[in-house]
């Protein structure tokens, strides 16, 4: 408590830090981009992370999807009851699971699991300097480190949200059915009545590979910036968190407007 | 009195095998070995930070793995301890660092407990540095205030690990001096534990030897020194030949 | 159970046991830590109910906890109410061409689900980051075994403070996000959708059940956010690495928290209240 809190000087210091943020991460995303351009990276190093990442993370993803998918149905619920109208449970749950909650809520789950360990594993290896050892030994570190796990971030969270849609829509059919006493054919049939279509999946899916990119460049950004030791370290896995949480909700505004 | 029968801990590996002490009170118990034989990790089994996998342990007649967690908190009152790293609280001050384990005594008024940090303090040369905080003092000052902190409350038994790493030689026996003056006059019981062989052997009553989880040697200061166990003699002599 | 998150974070090489044996080890660590978190709740009552608070402390978190949110929240739960109103508005249309009831069906979700959920989701990233952080570093250093020599329960001494202020902090900054939510999801109405703010001020379809659910949910989530992320940091296990996997696991286990428990208070309310 040793200064006042001031919300402008906050928001002007905020403005300041995510502006150079912004600009720092747009150059890491221009040299990722110059290499995947030339498939110049590292393969094993992707493999390895595609394991560490994605197939790890699998078990939690299903849990959220799975939970996700059960409340989406208790708050559609009701409305179903309001109107009586069951053949639309699996439109209401569907349509917010697919567009948004799927997606959102994988890719908040991905980022800690998977962003923010990226970030302290990236972070070690600034602050013992074997980043630097790498460039003397001539090995380019951003195809070497930087790329495998950036495509690995963007791949493992585009995936996960495949697969928690599918997840937390079965367990929305079931909880429907336990809870608002809907058969679960009735409610996939809700699901292809129509009001949906397939624009509501890839809606979904193309925000996936979008907050896959933009929490892959803070990840990998806030890791090789790293300064000050262990307690620094733990400031950039804090840091991580934080952007890609706001960054994941500011750029789904976006995406869902332009998508319409 | 310290009591350990039999104990026992694995993490991954063995870090404790079978271990059997017996500390009498009013000793001042030296434990040496190499890195990683098991020290730090003792001491932390009498103060029940740890639990061991198997055995017993009683102070002063009293059955530790016994105790709930609640009863815990009073029981290590009767401890002071000075940790490998010093664990100062890095949120408060030196003065605020020493005083801490005898507000939450309680017992004293805060003008005592002031006077009682002050005279710590001096006792090891860092009576100016009480407004300053822990990160921005030298190891071997961190350490000095780790000793102040750990005997502070005037406890009746007192675990000392490492209290002269990082000290320069003159600094370093002048600690164990004053701690083995201390003791002497408070009678405490003592456990210490210094790579610093040679000058801790000048302080101890008795002295055990852990290697590889196991206690290898338990004797008297004397007996250890003229010892012809392989590893007490390779290691107080600072031998290269030998088994360790 | 550190041990283990500690050796799954270092080794890339595939481990024995194929996806269901990955997840059913999940599910044993989960209710292994549901049973030690468990343990560090009802210790966090006892000292709640027994021993003295200190006041000081409890406020330096509320600060921890709250001001240094208060940013972030703003940003995240502003862009939320533009995405609910802009999409519910997209699936009304196609449905029956009327948004009158567009702001009534937004205040009563926002004040049983969104505002409460979408606040302890943030809060769990930020400060159960933040709280692992701490304590684990703490562990790592030996203060918190420091703590324990001087009679001083880390529990009480560490996670009691916490809880408390993350009690208070959790239900405020709701109360907060919700208006901003408000006034976000007003201008976008009125923008995109031509619906005027005095249609959109709806509470017709906020009741007391739902207001009972939105404060529950708060007390939920601001009791569990800072005992998951406290027990992460206290089972910290080696040096810097492990302040780094306690971190991360304090992000997921009190995010997954959040979900669970989301899905059980709304089904608890659903059945109570219909």
């Amino acid at each position: 408590m040793s200064k006042m809190f001031s919300p402008i000087i906050a928001a002007r210091e905020g403005l300041f830090s995510l502006a150079g943020t912004l600009g720092k991460m747009g150059i890491i995303a221009h040299q990722i981009g110059r290499r995947l351009f030339r498939l110049d990276f590292d393969h094993e190093e992707f493999w390895r992370n595609m394991y560490k990442m994605g197939v790890k993370s699998l078990p939690i993803v299903a849990l959220t999807a799975l939970f996700t998918g059960a409340t989406m149905v208790v708050q559609a619920a009701p409305i179903v009851q309001r109107y009586g109208a069951q053949q639309l449970l699996g439109w209401g749950a569907g349509f917010g699971i697919l567009r948004e909650v799927g997606p959102v809520l994988t890719a908040l789950m991905i980022s800690g699991r998977v962003g923010a360990n990226n970030t302290a594993e990236l972070g070690t290896m600034t602050v013992t300097e074997q980043i630097d050892a790498l460039r003397a030994l001539a090995i380019d570190p951003i195809a070497f480190l930087i790329v495998p796990r950036f495509v690995a971030i963007v791949l493992t969270l585009f995936l996960s949200t495949l697969y928690a849609d599918a997840v937390a829509l079965i367990g929305a059919a079931y909880a429907g059915q336990a809870l608002v006493g809907v058969d679960p054919s009735t409610f996939y049939n809700g699901l292809t009545s129509g009001y949906m279509g397939i624009a509501d999946v890839t809606n979904g899916l193309i925000k996936s590979i979008i907050f896959g990119i933009a929490m892959g460049l803070a990840s990998c950004h806030f890791g090789l910036a790293v300064s000050g030791g262990a307690p620094g370290v733990g400031r950039a896995v804090n840091a991580t968190v934080v952007a890609s949480a706001a960054g994941i909700f500011v750029v789904d505004y976006f995406v869902s407007f332009i998508l319409g | 009195m310290i009591q350990i029968q039999h104990l026992s801990k694995t993490f991954v590996h063995p870090v404790l095998r079978n271990v059997t002490l017996r500390v009498p009170a009013g000793c001042l118990y030296g434990l040496i070995g190499p890195g990683a034989s098991g020290k730090s990790v003792l001491l932390k089994m009498i103060t029940a930070l740890m639990r061991p996998d198997a055995g017993t342990l009683h102070v002063d007649g009293q059955d530790v793995l016994g105790l709930s967690e609640i009863e815990l908190a009073s029981f290590r009152l009767k401890f002071g301890m000075l940790f490998q790293n010093n664990a100062l609280f890095d949120s408060m001050t030196v003065a605020d660092n020493v005083a801490f384990p005898l507000r939450r005594l309680g017992q004293l008024s805060e003008t005592e407990i002031a006077a009682r940090v002050r005279e710590r303090l001096s006792a090891v040369s860092l009576a100016e540095f009480a407004e300053r905080i822990p990160s921005s003092l030298s190891g071997g000052q961190k350490k000095r205030v780790g000793v102040a902190r750990a005997t502070i409350t005037q406890a009746p038994i007192i675990f000392y690990d490492e209290p002269a790493a990082g000290l320069d030689p003159v600094t370093s026996q002048k600690i164990f001096d004053l701690l083995r003056k201390e003791q002497e006059t408070a009678r405490t019981t003592v456990i210490m534990v210094s790579s610093d062989v040679d000058r801790l052997l000048t302080v101890t009553d008795r002295v055990g030897m852990m290697y590889r989880g196991s206690l290898v040697f338990d004797g008297t200061t004397s007996e250890a020194q003229t010892s012809e166990h392989a590893h007490v003699k390779q290691f107080i002599h600072g031998l290269a030949e030998g088994p360790l | 159970m550190s041990v283990d998150a500690n050796v799954e974070t270092t080794s890339a090489l595939p481990s024995e046991g194929g996806l269901a044996a990955s997840v059913g080890r999940a599910v044993f660590e989960a209710i292994d830590s549901a049973s030690q978190i468990y343990g560090v709740l009802v210790r966090t009552l006892y000292y709640v109910a027994r021993a003295r608070i200190d006041r000081d402390a409890v406020i330096r978190q509320m600060y921890e906890i709250g001001n240094r949110s208060v940013f972030l929240l703003s940003v995240v739960i502003g862009f939320i109410g533009m995405i609910f109103v802009l999409q519910a508005g997209l699936q009304m249309q196609r449905v029956i061409p009327d948004l009158t009831m567009l702001g009534a069906s937004f205040l009563e979700l926002l004040v049983r689900d969104l505002a409460p959920s979408i606040v302890a989701l943030m809060l769990a990233t930020r400060v159960g980051a933040g709280i692992a952080a701490e304590i684990g570093s703490m562990v790592v250093t030996e203060q918190v075994d420091a703590l324990r020599m001087c009679g001083a329960d880390p529990v009480d001494y560490l996670v009691k403070p916490r809880f408390l202020a993350s009690l208070i902090m959790t239900t405020m900054l709701t109360l907060w996000s919700g208006a901003v939510s408000v006034g976000s999801g007003m201008v976008t109405a009125e923008v995109i959708f031509q619906v005027s703010p005095r249609t959109f001020w709806n509470l017709h379809l906020v009741h007391a059940s739902d207001l009972a659910t939105g404060l529950t949910k708060c007390i939920a989530y601001g009791a569990a956010i800072p005992i998951v992320s406290s027990h992460c940091g206290l089972s910290t296990f080696g040096g810097s690495e492990g302040v780094g996997s306690a971190t991360t696991r304090a992000v997921v286990q009190s995010s997954l928290a959040v979900i669970v428990l989301n899905f059980i208070i709304s089904s608890a309310a659903f059945i109570a209240f219909k």
